[in-house]
């Protein structure tokens, strides 16, 4: 059939290339990452990344396979200077149980990796309902949390934005939600994504082994600001989801320091037809702030409890400094120092900050913009809403 | 022969009326052969073919200016060479460029020009719809393109989930352009697959069974069958769109009690026989390729027939795997995971049989072969990472990352791409009538190489770790910043290497011009009928159609077993081949009223965006056109013959069907394959060489 034996020594010289490529990956996989969705923090993502290495392993062996069984073609079978023009090979057709060995392996070896993706799958979708269930809401372009704390069915006790906070060790139902357009919630080290679709409620389940911070953004293209859209799961010790959950549902004070007074004087003015800040504001909100049919209902953030997030414009800035500088605002570092910086740059321009369909201030009671416009706001006006900002904790 | 029975005698009607030869007293159809108007006005499948080629790489250039943007500003963390909003509208159009103005004609060129050809026909079925498809696909690209002066492009995503694509939440007129100009896009198309179908099914010369068919034409004859029918749903989907957008319509409007996974199915139903209608003419032109190269025959050819047809039909059944996060239900999901594994398994078949082809062979080492095995080997990582796609969970973790664009881009590029640019360096002699440079060929083919793994090969890693796609800019800090400057420098190579293709294009016609090389009918010692030919292909294509007995058969006449049972030469390609110098061909004649059909369309499209009174301009002149083309008079096929040069034309002839020659025409339709044709003009090969292909 052919021509010339190769030396077994110069095939076995390909041998080391084989390892290359799946160590490149792994090893670049190891970087820093936090969005890595191969170092699993919890038993839905550690079960989705045991499937993947399982898959991966397998293809790894059909692709040495094949790219190496090509080289080897390759060089044994290439054209010799001394090959006549008018030399022809074996002219083989074809092998009928060559073809069937080849049909049925692969469908075999494809039978068993289906079994695992299906045992996996159903596995993921089991869920309790007596498990804490949080309430997702994906809008242009950030993601609010409603939790329900009487049990009553609606979500309605507390209801926050960007940072979704939970306890850590047990399992938590999401159910997403869409107000817009389709985005897709996503915490890559805690589970797969789901997409948020507008009029649809769909399950997803997370659980984080230790308390941190994990981050994740939004996964369905959704207009504008699509890149700029991203949420962090906050997982707290038991005790201290308690005492979170019970401040959550408590109101704003009204500030008594005279710059964050004319701040929150400033905000009921300015800002109540989009914000509400619980104790500050209801009556104007009220009053300016219904939502048209088409995008949302209440197409802000709620910032009565503001200062205890870590992170504020669709999780994109900081709202505290990083103390330990590890990347993340942890919950011990909120309340620490604020990030000023971020925060009146986004108060100055905000559509200049994060890109959003804002082009003008909408009138009370007008047609909604999307995003937050440009308020053409003094640096004084900025330093004494910063000031009642930091009083909402 | 032709589904349409040559007329006894000149366009006799059965009525007993005499046609009239100008009815109205205007319409003398076009009598250009050279020049520009030739080519406004040409019917010729293979002009048609060359055009198709010509405008896809022009798309091209500005698909691939679009993804080197893309790659300019990704390639350090929160750059903002541009704003967001032209970030969407880049990667929308640079999707939808590559895919509909790009692959999908790219393929058109090579099965337009090649199929008719391949199985011994002078032209399509229709040749006018033909030159209709070409003109309309242009329209409809250049109008898409035309979006960017007219207020900016659509940033829907080419995938356009609604409601992300309603009027609130996309104002500009960018979707408007999308769902109209793809609508055109689809009409074009839609009508290119009909006629190839009937052209494949009814033309095929005498002998041709559809077992006797290269692989290139089955291939070819699949993805037509894909198109009739996926295209119809894309169409419906956009015009929902069209009324929503437009016409106040409610169809994705979630208030009124849409539910937006409708757009989602319909896109998908439509999207996912799309990709196999990117990668299947690729498969073809690879089981062109690699046989030549490895002086054998393909292996296993009813396998690769078979398995072919197969991907079509599965991939009907695979489209929710684009889906599995959009909460369809586990049932769906399950579903839909078990059949896009399984679609793995003819694919893999095909790899393997390509494999089997070369083991044995005689391999030698050209650009097309070096693509070809491009293609085997990189098609490969795509089709892996598809399977862990298919593993449902674990495609949560994957879909809307870079490992997603990582894979379609091994898949499309490393596919379908690579294979078209092996298919130019294959056919180019015999479309030309010169060969590209072989050096140049190779530095294009292995820049290429190195450049598309550097560039997508890190996407990979990228979605591994958590990397979403569409997204405009990416903050420092997350792991992402070497592996996307490492990207960005990849896709500047694939840019020099594209340049280099360029100049080979220019430099080898500039030495041909200077030193004209005869590359003789066949160059590379071929094996299909297309090489039975001189190169360039006479516009009649087959001075005599050939009678085909077996697979392959241009190469049996050059090959045969001597009494030892030893495969020799027994012809040169030259001496096996037609001289090209027949006298007295019917062809069908020029025609103005396609192109200007064509060009009503867009004036539609435009009129519906901007002001209705246009679409009324527009509709009179598609009705114009459509009665134009309907009472253009049919020339007398008698006249004009006896002057057909080398190069020469036929002057009149009947413009609605390509006939071949009565005397020669012994019925080869689809099924009829124990047709043993008399007068078998070929050279009697000897029996053992024509045993079945899966039988030893």
């Amino acid at each position: 059939m052919s021509t010339g034996q190769q030396p077994a020594a110069r095939r076995r010289r390909f041998a080391p290339l084989a390892l290359i490529l799946p160590l490149v990956l792994l090893g670049a996989c190891a970087a820093d990452a936090p969005q890595d969705t191969m170092d699993p923090a919890g038993p839905q993502a550690r079960s989705i990344d045991n499937l993947f290495n399982g898959v991966f392993l397998v293809a790894v062996v059909v692709f040495v396979v094949v790219e190496f069984g090509m080289i080897a073609l390759i060089v044994r079978f290439r054209r010799r200077r001394d090959d006549g023009d008018d030399d022809l090979p074996t002219q083989t057709h074809g092998n009928t149980r060559l073809e069937i060995a080849w049909t049925l392996l692969p469908a075999v070896l494809l039978a068993v990796v289906g079994f695992f993706t299906l045992r996996t799958l159903f596995d993921l979708e089991q869920r309790d309902d007596d498990d804490l269930t949080v309430q997702v809401v994906g809008q242009q372009w950030w993601w609010e949390y409603a939790y329900d704390l009487d049990g009553d069915g609606e979500h309605d006790d507390v209801l926050t934005a960007n940072d979704l906070v939970v306890p850590a060790g047990v399992d938590i139902n999401l159910d997403i939600q869409s107000n817009d357009v389709i985005h897709s919630y996503w915490i890559p080290r805690l589970n797969g994504k789901k997409d948020a679709v507008p009029g649809r409620t769909h399950p997803l389940q997370i659980h984080a082994d230790e308390p941190g911070v994990y981050v994740g953004q939004c996964t369905e293209y959704c207009g504008l600001s699509h890149g700029y859209m991203r949420q962090r799961v906050v997982a707290l010790p038991p005790d201290e989801f308690e005492a979170w959950l019970e401040d959550q549902a408590t109101d704003a004070e009204m500030p008594t320091e005279a710059e964050a007074a004319a701040g929150a004087e400033l905000f009921t003015t300015q800002c109540s037809g989009c914000h509400l800040a619980r104790g500050i504001n209801d009556a104007e909100f009220e009053e300016q702030g219904s939502g048209t049919e088409l995008i949302v209902a209440e197409n802000a953030p709620d910032l009565t409890h503001f200062a205890s997030r870590g992170t504020f414009a669709g999780a994109l800035f900081d709202l505290w400094v990083d103390a330990d500088g590890d990347g993340f605002v942890e919950h011990d570092e909120i309340g620490g120092e604020l990030n000023r910086a971020d925060l009146e740059a986004w108060l100055r321009n905000p559509p200049d900050e994060k890109p959003m369909d804002a082009p003008y201030v909408p009138e009370p009671g007008g047609d909604k913009v999307r995003g937050m416009p440009n308020f053409n706001l003094q640096e004084e006006q900025i330093d004494q809403l910063v000031a009642f900002l930091a009083t909402l904790d | 022969m032709a589904i349409v029975e040559r007329p006894t005698a000149p366009l006799e009607l059965t009525t007993g009326q005499v046609t009239a030869r100008q009815p109205l007293g205007g319409f003398t159809r076009p009598q250009a052969t050279t020049g520009w108007r030739s080519w406004l006005t040409t019917v010729d499948h293979k002009r048609i073919g060359i055009m198709y080629g010509a405008a896809a790489l022009f798309f091209f250039v500005i698909g691939g200016v679009e993804a080197l943007l893309i790659r300019l500003q990704l390639a350090a963390p929160g750059q903002k060479l541009y704003s967001a909003d032209l970030y969407n509208q880049l990667f929308t159009m640079h999707g939808v460029t590559m895919i509909f103005l790009v692959v999908i004609p790219m393929g058109a060129a090579f099965m337009n020009y090649l199929m008719p050809l391949q199985i011994g026909a002078r032209d399509v079925a229709f040749p006018r719809l033909n030159a209709f498809s070409f003109w309309l696909f242009l329209s409809a690209g250049l109008m898409l393109n035309t979006s960017w002066f007219l207020g900016g492009g659509a940033d829907g995503g080419w995938f356009a989930y609604a409601p992300n694509t309603g009027v609130t939440f996309s104002p500009s007129h960018g979707m408007d352009f999308y769902a109209l100009g793809l609508q055109m896009a689809g009409i074009a198309s839609l009508v290119g697959a009909i006629n190839l179908v009937v052209t494949v099914l009814n033309m095929r010369a005498p002998g041709m069974t559809m077992m006797k068919m290269p692989v290139f034409t089955w291939m070819g004859l699949v993805t037509q069958l894909l198109l009739v029918f996926a295209l119809p749903v894309i169409s419906i989907a956009l015009f929902l769109l069209t009324f929503d957008r437009l016409f106040d319509a409610n169809f994705f409007n979630v208030a009124q009690g849409a539910d937006p996974l409708l757009w989602e199915h319909l896109f998908w139903i439509f999207g996912h026989p799309e990709v196999y209608i990117l990668i299947l003419p690729a498969f073809g032109i690879v089981s062109e390729i690699i046989p030549v190269f490895s002086r054998k025959p393909i292996f296993g050819y009813p396998f690769m027939v078979f398995s072919g047809i197969a991907i079509g039909f599965m991939g009907w059944g695979v489209w929710a795997h684009h889906m599995f996060a959009s909460g369809m239900g586990p049932l769906s999901v399950a579903a839909f995971a078990l059949s896009t594994m399984f679609i793995a398994v003819p694919t893999g078949v095909k790899i393997l049989n390509w494999m089997a082809t070369m083991w044995g062979g005689r391999l030698r080492f050209t650009t097309p072969m070096l693509f070809a095995i491009g293609l085997v080997t990189m098609f490969t990582i795509g089709g892996l990472s598809g399977v862990t796609h298919a593993v449902a969970p674990s495609d949560t973790q994957q879909t809307d990352t870079y490992y997603i664009v990582a894979h379609f881009h091994y898949v499309i590029f490393g596919g379908a791409l690579l294979a078209f640019l092996g298919g130019f360096y294959f056919w180019w002699p015999k479309v030309f009538g010169y060969t590209l440079s072989e050096t140049l060929g190779k530095w294009h083919f292995w820049t290429i190489l190195i450049g598309f793994n550097l560039t997508f090969g890190p996407m990979h890693v990228l979605g591994l770790q958590g990397m979403p796609r569409r997204m405009h800019t990416y903050i420092a800090d997350y792991g992402f910043e070497f592996w996307n400057l490492v990207s960005t420098i990849g896709s500047l190579i694939i840019a020099v290497s594209m340049l280099i293709f360029g100049w080979n294009i220019v430099a080898s016609w500039r030495a041909h011009r200077a030193d004209p090389v005869d590359v003789g009918p066949d160059p590379w010692d071929a094996r299909s009928l297309e090489w039975s030919v001189p190169s360039p292909t006479p516009v009649h294509n087959f001075d005599e159609v050939p009678t085909v007995s077996r697979l392959d058969e241009f190469w049996h006449h050059k090959y045969q077993e001597d009494e030892t049972g030893k495969v020799v030469r027994v012809a040169t390609g030259a001496e096996a081949a037609q001289k090209g110098d027949a006298t007295d061909v019917h062809l069908p004649s020029p025609s103005y009223w396609p192109l200007v059909t064509a060009l009503g369309l867009p004036l539609i499209a435009y009129g519906l965006i901007f002001n209705l009174g246009l679409a009324v301009v527009g509709g009179l002149v598609v009705l114009i056109g459509a009665f134009g083309w309907g009472y253009e008079p049919a020339d007398d096929p008698e006249a004009g013959h006896g002057h057909l040069g080398h190069d020469g034309h036929d002057d009149g002839h009947d413009g609605a069907e390509a006939e071949i020659e009565g005397g020669e025409a012994a019925d080869a339709t689809a099924g009829d394959g124990e047709s043993q044709p008399a007068g078998v003009s070929a050279p009697t090969a000897s029996a053992s060489d024509e045993r079945a292909a899966s039988d030893d």
